[in-house]
């Protein structure tokens, strides 16, 4: 019960806070009437999936201080188990779902628990390298269509298929991922609140000081690695389902690791909106560099330039991103 | 009854020997003052107890268990808890949150976590603070809030790091009337390690004196401050000029 009201409670930020994210959730569970392009609603899909990706990351990369960079390996893990488990046993996505995420907590225990005895960029870097691990594994183990990857042909089934999630038409998905959206943002607002949320921000601080108040720091961080690890992963199923057509090299690239932390890190990391802000710059950027720009003048590439000089940004002028710069002049002003 | 004991401990940093055959005993209910020189391993002291550095050798009992070889977390499970020398609190978080953190040691409901931190600043005398981040806070305030958030462990033992350091008078009376709570209205067995003679001298039952790593001395401050070892180590002439003969523990 306690946790249900905390989940729910949103009563600590300023109100116009929540005057903003009921006008920006209003608009979400409308949007669909306006009609736009496809290529708006495939945007905003991304948008939402990307928030998703980031609300996870940032419980332990932004509550947590622990800099992430190999989220990809847990969206392969997620998005090859729905998709092997539909196209060979006809298993539905709301039972394939939880056992892909029950396979990426595992494969998280796994990779966690020796890793988080590293520290700063050790640990960075190590991410990276099992991801990228992973990734070579999916690409030579023919189970899975080795670098060929798998596919979801749709006429198989009678769309619109909701235990399946196949569907003709975008919006479909897009609620379905909308609906995920919101679960996200109550979990993550349950979650800053908890024990773990408390004892991530010590270990954050300092991770002595963590320790002599009681808080088993290495577990505590490998409890929300599984976490992060979770959310990943449902992301990573409902990719397979909507995409249809997965490959080693697109889903579980470094690009999408470093996409997701860069995003909350951008928004704001260790702050509830910070991953949907990042998401809702970086998104329609890079989908609009990739349909115009990267397609026109052959510029590909030109997104990295820009991520590139996003991360310099952030850590030269406002390592809390963008929800940082907010709350500083808001203190200013209150001063 | 004794609540610690320290038995022949000894930390050495390669060739550095920070503590050195170190022995002694706490009482429940004591107020015990370590004083020496910087650098004469009493912070050390404090990380070999609270399980933050192994020991290279010796032992440490706790309420009767040997956790020498324990580590930080489970010997605050245990009931001992400390503030850090140099280390304030976590600036992001309100001064209530702190002290939730230590709170949450022990339930798992952040309702009661709240309660008992409110609790606790209003112990003491620091509610008014409690909305205020640690980062906009002096470093009195933020000294005080790190007792407070150890006092959120619920501890049998409670070590203090230099509380008093860098503090005018005001603030010192301040922090002495909280260590004064903490042990005589809560009955928390205490530790400080200080270099405010004034107060140490004032409120401590037993003085322990470090100096190169070795315990030089122990004994009740008027003792103390006559053992010509300590004066040449530690106090100097003209402290005991100033205030030689007239101390005692009530004074
Ligand atoms: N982590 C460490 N590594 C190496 N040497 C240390 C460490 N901590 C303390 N020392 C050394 O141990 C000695 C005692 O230091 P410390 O316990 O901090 O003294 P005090 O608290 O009495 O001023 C000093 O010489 C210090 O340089
Ligand atoms: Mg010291």
């Amino acid at each position: 019960m306690e946790v249900l009201r905390n989940a729910l409670d949103f009563s600590d930020f300023p109100r116009v806070d929540l005057c903003v994210a009921a006008l920006v959730a209003s608009f979400l569970l409308i949007f669909p009437l306006f009609h736009f392009s496809s290529f708006a609603m495939a945007t905003m899909i991304q948008f939402l999936m990307f928030s998703l990706y980031g609300m996870g990351w940032n419980t332990i990369g932004g509550y947590g201080g622990q800099v992430d960079l190999g989220k990809a390996q847990y969206v392969g893990i997620g998005a090859y188990t729905t998709s092997v488990m539909l196209i060979r046993w006809d298993v539905p996505f709301w039972v394939s779902m939880p056992v892909g995420m029950s396979f990426a907590v595992l494969w998280s225990f796994i990779i966690g628990y020796p890793l988080f005895r590293l520290k700063g960029h050790y640990f960075a870097i190590a991410t990276i390298a099992t991801s990228l691990v992973l990734k070579d594994l999916f690409e030579v183990w023919d189970f899975v269509g080795a670098a060929r990857g798998l596919e979801i042909s749709p006429i198989k089934y009678h769309p619109p298929d909701f235990l399946r999630l196949i569907f003709k038409e975008d919006v479909y998905y897009y609620y379905v991922i909308l609906g995920f959206f919101f679960l996200g943002i109550f979990y993550v607002n349950w979650f800053r609140k908890s024990r773990l949320g408390f004892q991530l921000r010590s270990i954050k601080d300092n991770e002595d000081v963590a320790r002599s108040l009681g808080i088993n720091v290495h577990w505590a961080k490998v409890k929300t690695y599984a976490i992060a690890t979770a959310f990943v992963s449902l992301v990573g199923s409902f990719h397979a389902c909507y995409i249809k057509n997965i490959e080693p090299e697109d889903t579980m690239s470094l690009d999408i690791s470093i996409l997701i932390a860069l995003m909350a890190m951008l928004g704001g990391a260790g702050s509830l909106w910070g991953p949907i802000i990042g998401a809702g710059v970086l998104i329609p950027l890079k989908s609009y560099l990739k349909e115009w720009l990267g397609a026109k003048a052959g510029l590909v590439g030109i997104d990295l330039i820009i991520y590139a000089v996003i991360i310099m940004l952030i850590s030269a002028v406002e390592p809390r991103g963008i929800w940082g710069i907010v709350e500083k002049a808001r203190r200013r002003r209150s001063v | 009854m004794t609540l610690l004991e320290v038995q022949a401990l000894t930390k050495e940093f390669g060739g550095l020997r920070a503590n050195c055959d170190i022995s002694f005993n706490v009482h429940q209910g004591e107020m015990v003052g370590i004083i020496g020189p910087n650098g004469a391993g009493k912070t050390t002291l404090f990380n070999c107890i609270s399980g933050l550095y192994p020991v290279t050798s010796g032992r440490i009992i706790f309420a009767g268990r040997d956790i020498t070889r324990l580590k930080a977390h489970e010997v605050a499970r245990l009931g001992l808890a400390r503030t850090f020398q140099v280390y304030a609190a976590t600036g992001d978080l309100t001064v209530e949150e702190n002290v939730m953190v230590g709170c949450f040691l022990r339930t798992r409901s952040r309702s009661q976590a709240m309660a008992r931190a409110k609790q606790i600043l209003y112990d003491l005398k620091l509610e008014d603070l409690s909305h205020y981040r640690v980062s906009e806070l002096p470093v009195a305030a933020q000294k005080r809030v790190t007792m407070a958030t150890a006092l959120g462990l619920d501890p049998k033992l409670l070590l203090l790091d230099e509380v008093a350091a860098g503090l005018n008078p005001n603030e010192v009376e301040e922090v002495m009337a909280n260590i004064k709570h903490v042990h005589s209205d809560l009955g928390i067995t205490v530790m400080l390690i200080e270099h405010v003679m004034e107060m140490v001298m004032k409120i401590s039952h037993r003085i322990v004196v470090l100096d190169y790593g070795e315990k030089i001395a122990e004994g009740d401050p008027q003792s103390i401050a006559k053992d010509p070892r300590v004066i040449k180590a530690y106090l100097g002439e003209r402290y005991v000029r100033e205030h030689g003969g007239e101390l005692s523990p009530s004074s």
